[in-house]
């Protein structure tokens, strides 16, 4: 497959073009909602010192979305904000784990976050994500190609991060681990949608816009694998199969809360210049 | 020591944190934070200090690994300003003397000079025509 | 022989204050573990711990506004400002710790004593934002008057706070021009979008003006100016800031048309000075005791955050 240079080229080969726009959707969704999510947080992490450090991180998320988006503009999807306020629940391709509330109450109201359910959520979200830029960095389209070059040096630093967290809060034993360790459940049990490349994987990968998803799969197990064994959590469990998939536009009551948040201000006049 | 440090702090321990702007510029100290160990306070401090300046180089210290200076121990530190001997403006009469051999005096200005490659000299040069 | 020219461990205690304010006088800075008389002390932890909470109680009505940003590009912007004031909560917490050491006190104890209703918060932070435009205000105005009332202190005889305040300044520059832009785009707006920002106005000039506090301790009862300039941490009287804050702000807000809710204001050429409605004295009152419009919620979730997540500082001490 020889590189395809911009929207224009991408543009002359119609399954070319419609698989490019399903992945981007799903890169970009994937870090938008999570960086949503951990833009709830603002103000109400466990100590002041990490709140700032989680908001970096929440910011360079966004704006990796805000970079996908806009590959996606220049296929004639849509201007960035249309992309992400106005499309409806249905058409996002976002994994359900990543929609998820972060625990009970909402950021203006009792909120009870689940700290270990963030950073077990980010850890795995953040080890898949680093493997997905691997990959893009031969991805067949240029542009793309590009920004997961750039994306991939930025996002390697919340891989640490939250690899730090998840470390240190598994071997702090007593609580804290009772409290990762039920997270680690949680987010294990819907955790296959993440690794899924949604029913258009096989030609993504056909057209080396980015590998095979057992591929991708299998190097998330082993790098996964290799945590558990060294922090003496047993063998890594199956993974369980699930009744619905994000990447076919099929979410839960929280995302369509999320998406009437997050565009709350946006559709008091979305024609408007905010 | 350690244990009764953190017990008095309550939670967390202080740690000072360091950086470098550039790869040519010093080490400069930026702010203290609170963290409960090393590994941790390294992933705080870029994002608490330099959100918006380049770093090249990272360290977080201790503070109860640092032995300060307390304000009397600061008395040791003072001494009288008549050590020109150490200094060039101690010689400066040696220009007015090379002068009378038609030799030009070796200052600071121009010893440095002499490590410069070609293109530092040119980088200079352009650089002060830019100003 | 003078106390001046004694070394340090030679100066009995009243020689060293009176070393300590020549050293004030001649603009050096103290240092935290310097000795410095208790009332210098105590007026430094009072106003550090103040304003370290006010700036993390400061983030929380902003913080509304985040995830609703209009756009992506305003998201992203809000949640900066929003962290940096997180972050300047940091380096004034740190300021605040390291002064409280020879009490045994620490962050936990700040965050104690802000839920008791020990520690107060600043009184403009008790107030509601139910709009968009309410955080551009708030990052326009409030951020404004807090630049005033923070460049103030800049040169502040105690290095540790006047350099936190350097950090603090730098970054109320973008915070300054974030808000402009908000409010701009929202003058240069729709209709609905003028009247939103006009709302906004005449709901935050009140707490405006209350923003740099009485004029004198006669007004409400209470006022630490007097020790503040004393021992230079400051330089001008809450009156001399809030005529600052009127001289660089009415024009602005005039030149957009929008209407100050003041039929009353105007400068007083003669007297080079602005007169204006003082706004509700006892509703100050009222606000500095945690009964102000939003002071119980605030509270509450910030203690809800601190103790719901508990188990995270305890796992890692």
């Amino acid at each position: 497959m020889t590189s395809v240079k911009n929207a224009l080229e991408a543009r002359q080969n119609k399954e070319y073009v419609s698989a490019l726009t399903e992945l981007l959707f799903q890169l970009a969704d994937d870090d938008f909602i999570l960086a949503f999510r951990g833009s709830e947080w603002l103000g109400l992490a466990p100590h002041i010192e990490e709140d700032v450090a989680f908001s970096s991180i929440t910011q360079n998320m966004m704006g990796h979305a805000f970079m996908y988006y806009q590959l996606l503009e220049q296929l004639g999807e849509g201007t960035v904000d249309e992309l992400a306020h106005e499309r409806s629940g249905k058409k996002r391709k976002n994994a359900i784990m990543l929609e998820k509330v972060n625990g009970l109450g909402t950021y203006l109201q009792s909120p009870k976050f689940d700290w270990a359910f963030t950073v077990v959520r980010h850890y795995f979200y953040d080890v898949n994500k680093k493997i997905k830029l691997d990959c893009l960095q031969d991805c067949s389209y240029e542009p793309l190609k590009h920004a997961a070059i750039n994306i991939r040096k930025e996002q390697y630093y919340h891989l640490v991060h939250w690899e730090t967290w998840f470390k240190q809060l598994v071997k702090a034993g007593g609580e804290a681990k009772t409290r990762m360790m039920v997270a680690v459940e949680k987010v294990w049990n819907e955790f296959d949608d993440v690794l899924s490349l949604g029913p258009r994987g096989e030609v993504m990968a056909n057209y080396q816009l980015i590998d095979r998803e057992d591929v991708i799969r299998q190097t998330f197990m082993n790098t996964i694998g290799d945590v558990f064994e060294n922090l003496e959590l047993g063998p890594l469990p199956k993974l369980k199969e699930m009744k619905k998939s994000g990447r076919i536009g099929e979410h839960t009551e929280d995302l369509e809360k999320a998406l009437a948040t997050l565009t709350e201000v946006y559709k008091k006049e979305p024609s408007s210049s905010w | 020591m350690v244990e009764k440090d953190q017990k008095e702090h309550g939670f967390y321990e202080v740690f000072e944190v360091f950086s470098k702007r550039s790869h040519t510029s010093p080490m400069q100290y930026q702010f203290s934070l609170l963290a409960p160990n090393h590994e941790m306070a390294f992933i705080l401090a870029q994002e608490n200090f330099m959100r918006r300046e380049p770093v090249v180089d990272l360290w977080v210290v201790k503070r109860s690994d640092i032995r300060k200076m307390t304000e009397e121990e600061r008395d040791l530190l003072k001494r009288l300003d008549n050590k020109s001997y150490r200094l060039t403006k101690g010689y400066g009469y040696l220009r007015k003397k090379w002068r009378e051999y038609e030799q030009r005096m070796f200052d600071e200005k121009e010893i440095f000079s002499w490590g410069e490659t070609g293109d530092d000299k040119r980088k200079k040069r352009t650089g002060s025509k830019a100003k | 022989m003078s106390p001046l020219t004694k070394l340090y461990g030679e100066r009995t205690e009243e020689e060293k204050y009176e070393y300590f304010m020549e050293r004030i006088e001649a603009g050096e800075k103290i240092e935290a573990d310097d000795w410095m008389p208790d009332e210098y002390r105590m007026a430094l932890i009072k106003l550090i711990s103040m304003h370290a909470i006010s700036e993390i109680m400061g983030a929380l009505p902003e913080k509304e506004w985040v995830p609703k940003a209009p756009t992506i590009h305003r998201k992203l912007g809000i949640m900066a400002k929003v962290q940096d004031e997180m972050g300047h909560g940091q380096l004034l917490l740190r300021v605040a710790e390291d002064l409280m050491k020879p009490y045994g006190k620490t962050r936990e104890n700040i965050m104690e004593d802000l839920f008791s209703g020990k520690l107060k918060f600043h009184n403009v932070f008790h107030m509601e934002a139910p709009t968009w435009a309410d955080a551009g205000i708030i990052a326009w105005l409030v951020d404004g008057a807090a630049i005033i009332t923070q460049t103030n202190m800049l040169n502040a005889s105690y290095g540790p706070y006047s350099r936190a305040l350097h950090r603090i300044c730098a970054e109320e520059v973008f915070h300054a021009q974030h808000g402009e832009s908000i409010v701009l785009a929202l003058a240069e707006g729709s209709k609905q979008q003028r009247e939103m920002l006009q709302d906004a106005l005449i709901r935050w000039w009140p707490s405006l003006l209350m923003f740099f506090g009485p004029k004198s301790a006669a007004t409400t009862g209470s006022s630490k100016q007097d020790i503040t300039i004393k021992y230079k941490i400051r330089t001008k009287t809450n009156e001399e800031l809030r005529q600052d804050f009127l001289t660089k702000y009415v024009p602005r807000i005039r030149s957009l048309g929008l209407t100050i809710p003041d039929e009353t204001l105007r400068y007083d050429e003669e007297n080079k000075k602005w007169i204006y409605k003082e706004p509700d004295w006892n509703e100050f009152k009222k606000i500095i005791k945690n009964q102000g419009p939003k002071s119980m919620e605030r509270l509450t979730l910030r203690r809800i955050a601190y103790d719901n997540n508990r188990w995270v500082r305890e796992a890692l001490q």
